[in-house]
């Protein structure tokens, strides 16, 4: 494996877990722990991406003390596949196209943690997800319904703001720089 | 032949707009330190990885010309390949030449061996070695992410030398260090070209290149400009034309001669460069 | 994150708690509920007391007390179906099994998770790794990674610091908030994405990618001893038992 993507790798699982934790502390309600790993696409393509979210889920599942989380490891390669299609398409050249694809990404993200949640974790998941889960089930939606409900609406939020933020890096990272991934420089539209 | 030589370097980054290294000759002999001295963004920094083979085959870019390191083209896969583990590449920043896995000094200096294959006995022998002539025997036990910079350095130095280099490149390498350390890497370089090696070190510090170097190379906007012993040009009105200044003590002579109220034929160029030839000269 | 401790896992083979905590995690969603995830769950907790780590209860009792107030809301409270009197409470018989059931099997998995990073070191774990013959970027990924995250959450503190030193608010409304994360996370990203190309150089130097070498030297490999191996296979068997019953039994 090409040393820049060893060097590269790291760094983006460890950027996912620290902005997790100042969104967490800052008090917003969104997660914002996929930035490394939508950002990695964005530079060097999904198959990068792919491996830094696999990565990523499998470190934070065992240092966590939950192994049970790495039933989400499918989403990682969702959220990698559809960063890249974005990438492709020149999707973070500007804030709008980066919120969309992000909005896509959370659509599609959501539907599949919400399988993940119902069939592995009975809607029982992280803290936030779960309330917003019991909220529409005490309102009366099934528990199918409500799990998906919450944790797409979540999703789209965060991802939209997920993809926006990598755009807004991608974009202010030097020529230079950026000229040395593979993929960046058609990433945000500078090809 | 020469250890290292450069004929006609020209070199451009991915997207820039301009070369950075334009046509660059110059050579660097074994058993000798070869100063790169010049302003910043001269090209030194590049001229260095691309000596080191690591420029354009990591960056990217357009590279012309030839690289010759003790007779293997560098920019090559097979001269790399001749090449495997024999050459060592320092900078400035050591937190960042970390291996990134190592939780102990003594495996941070085992990464390369451990990664050419080398069997553990050859591994746990050389290590020692190489962490006692850094001074940094007592650390090998400690985790790399809880040593203050200059002590890092030393552990990246000492990375380096386990692997008894036959050319070594390196770039600012005594900028996180203390006066201590300073003389330690200049002790290590002079033993290194002593031993053998080539060395080719780029340093705005003038007081280190004057005092292990044996040749300089003038660089200024990508372009070397002269080449000879750092006593005979430092000292020299050239040095400042191209923005590149000199010795703490020339540059006070320098000072002295040109705004000073005395005119004397004793305060031209060549400017004295330490403080023991600023004595001698008005003895 | 969980702090290590020295325990009988700790002195095993490397592989061998995670390959049984796999196990666990399968054999939590394949046997027969409710009797077979409480059984687990109560197996976990004596083993705990076998490899002399029973603080490691603690640690799990915290990851798995939101787990049961959450499972006990949704589906005991919040559950369909016929009810039964709990104290002033009016339970969902079904969602009451349910929210046993799922609780149990969460924290049959986060006592063997814990165990298992308690007992976790990154180098023995990548010499294992070698010895087993797994290719070098994985096994340099896995310890790089482990070693990168304190080291940023180190540079993320520096940078929160100084933007609190100048004056930024990182209280306040939810705009105010949302709007301080901007000029923490861009530096922070920014300064990293940096570092790699440095860190490409070094790392290319020392050899990452050297040509010709069959496998890179493991430096201290971790003794496989006759237990470990029968750990693993007896987990492995089980969970293939339990899988086979399930579907034929």
């Amino acid at each position: 494996m090409n040393p820049r993507l060893l060097a590269l790798i790291p760094t983006c699982v460890a950027l996912n877990v620290v902005l997790g934790r100042i969104v967490s502390e800052l008090g917003l309600p969104i997660f914002l722990d996929t930035v490394g790993t939508v950002t990695a696409t964005a530079l060097a393509g999904p198959w990068v991406g792919i491996i830094t979210g696999l990565v990523g889920q499998g470190l934070q599942a065992l240092t966590s003390g939950q192994l049970m989380w790495l039933a989400f490891a499918p989403l990682q390669v969702l959220i990698a596949l559809i960063a890249g299609a974005a990438a492709a398409r020149r999707g973070y050249r500007g804030a709008a196209s980066a919120v969309l694809w992000g909005a896509l990404c959370g659509l599609a993200g959501g539907l599949v943690s919400a399988v993940i949640s119902y069939a592995v974790f009975k809607g029982a998941t992280t803290g936030g997800i779960t309330a917003l889960t019991a909220l529409f089930r005490w309102l009366g939606l099934g528990l199918a319904a409500a799990v998906s409900v919450g944790s797409v609406a979540a999703d789209i939020l965060d991802k939209a703001l997920t993809f926006a933020f990598a755009g807004a890096v991608l974009r202010a990272l030097p020529v230079r720089l950026a000229s040395r991934f593979p993929v960046a420089l058609r990433a945000s539209g500078r090809e | 032949m020469s250890a290292v030589e450069l004929s006609r370097i020209t070199f451009r980054y991915p997207a820039a707009d301009h070369d950075v290294l334009r046509e660059v000759s110059l050579t660097a002999e074994a058993r000798q330190v070869t100063w790169l001295f010049g302003p910043l963004g001269a090209g030194a920094s590049t001229l260095l990885l691309v000596a080191a083979g690591l420029a354009p085959g990591l960056t990217g870019g357009t590279l012309a010309g030839e690289v010759k390191v003790w007779g293997h083209r560098i920019s090559t896969r097979e001269g790399r390949a001749a090449l495997q583990g024999r050459v060592a590449y320092v900078t400035a920043t050591p937190h960042l030449q970390l291996s990134g896995m190592a939780s102990s000094v003594f495996d941070e200096v085992a990464f390369a061996p451990a990664n050419l294959g080398w069997p553990r006995e050859r591994i746990e022998a050389a290590v020692p070695g190489a962490l006692a002539r850094l001074g940094i025997s007592h650390l090998a036990d400690r985790a790399p992410d809880r040593l203050s910079g200059g002590e890092l350095q030393r552990v990246v130095l000492a990375a380096m030398l386990v692997l008894e280099p036959v050319a070594w490149f390196l770039d600012e390498p005594t900028s996180a260090l203390d006066g201590e350390g300073r003389a330690l890497v200049r002790a290590l370089l002079a033993a290194e070209a002593a031993r053998g090696a080539a060395v080719l070190l780029a340093t705005e510090d003038a007081e280190l290149g004057l005092a292990v170097a044996h040749e300089m190379v003038l660089l200024t906007e990508g372009s070397a400009v002269a080449r000879g012993a750092p006593d005979d040009l430092l000292g020299t009105e050239l040095m400042w034309a191209i923005g590149a200044g000199s010795t703490g003590v020339a540059e006070l002579a320098r000072l002295a001669a040109l705004r000073g109220p005395v005119r004397h034929p004793r305060l031209r160029p060549p400017y004295p460069l330490t403080f023991e030839a600023a004595v001698e000269r008005w003895r | 994150m969980i702090a290590p401790r020295p325990s009988r896992v700790a002195a095993a083979h490397p592989f061998t708690p995670l390959v049984a905590s796999l196990a666990v995690i399968a054999l939590a969603f394949l046997l027969p509920a409710p009797a077979g995830p409480l059984a687990l769950a109560g197996a976990l907790v004596l083993t705990a007391f076998l490899v002399g780590d029973p603080r490691a209860l603690l640690p799990s009792a915290l990851l798995a007390v939101p787990f049961w107030a959450l499972l006990f809301l949704l589906h005991a409270l919040l559950g369909d179906g016929a009810r039964v009197a709990v104290g002033p409470l009016r339970l969902s018989e079904a969602g009451t099994a349910l929210a046993l059931t799922q609780g149990a099997r969460l924290t049959a998995i986060i006592v063997a998770s814990v165990l298992t990073v308690r007992a976790f070191r990154p180098p023995r774990f990548v010499d294992a790794a070698l010895v087993a013959g797994w290719p070098w970027p994985a096994a340099y990924l896995t310890a790089a990674t482990l070693n990168a995250i304190p080291r940023f959450t180190q540079r993320a503190v520096q940078v929160q610091e100084a933007m609190r030193s100048r004056g930024l608010r990182v209280r306040g409304s939810l705009v105010t908030r949302a709007r301080a994360l901007v000029p923490l996370a861009v530096p922070l990203m920014l300064g990293a994405l940096h570092d790699v190309d440095e860190r490409t150089f070094a790392l290319a130097t020392r050899q990452v990618r050297a040509e010709g070498v069959t496998r890179r030297t493991p430096l201290r490999p971790p003794a496989d001893r006759w237990g470990d191996r029968a750990i693993r296979w007896g987990a492995c068997l089980a969970v293939a038992a339990a899988a086979a019953w399930r579907l034929w039994g």
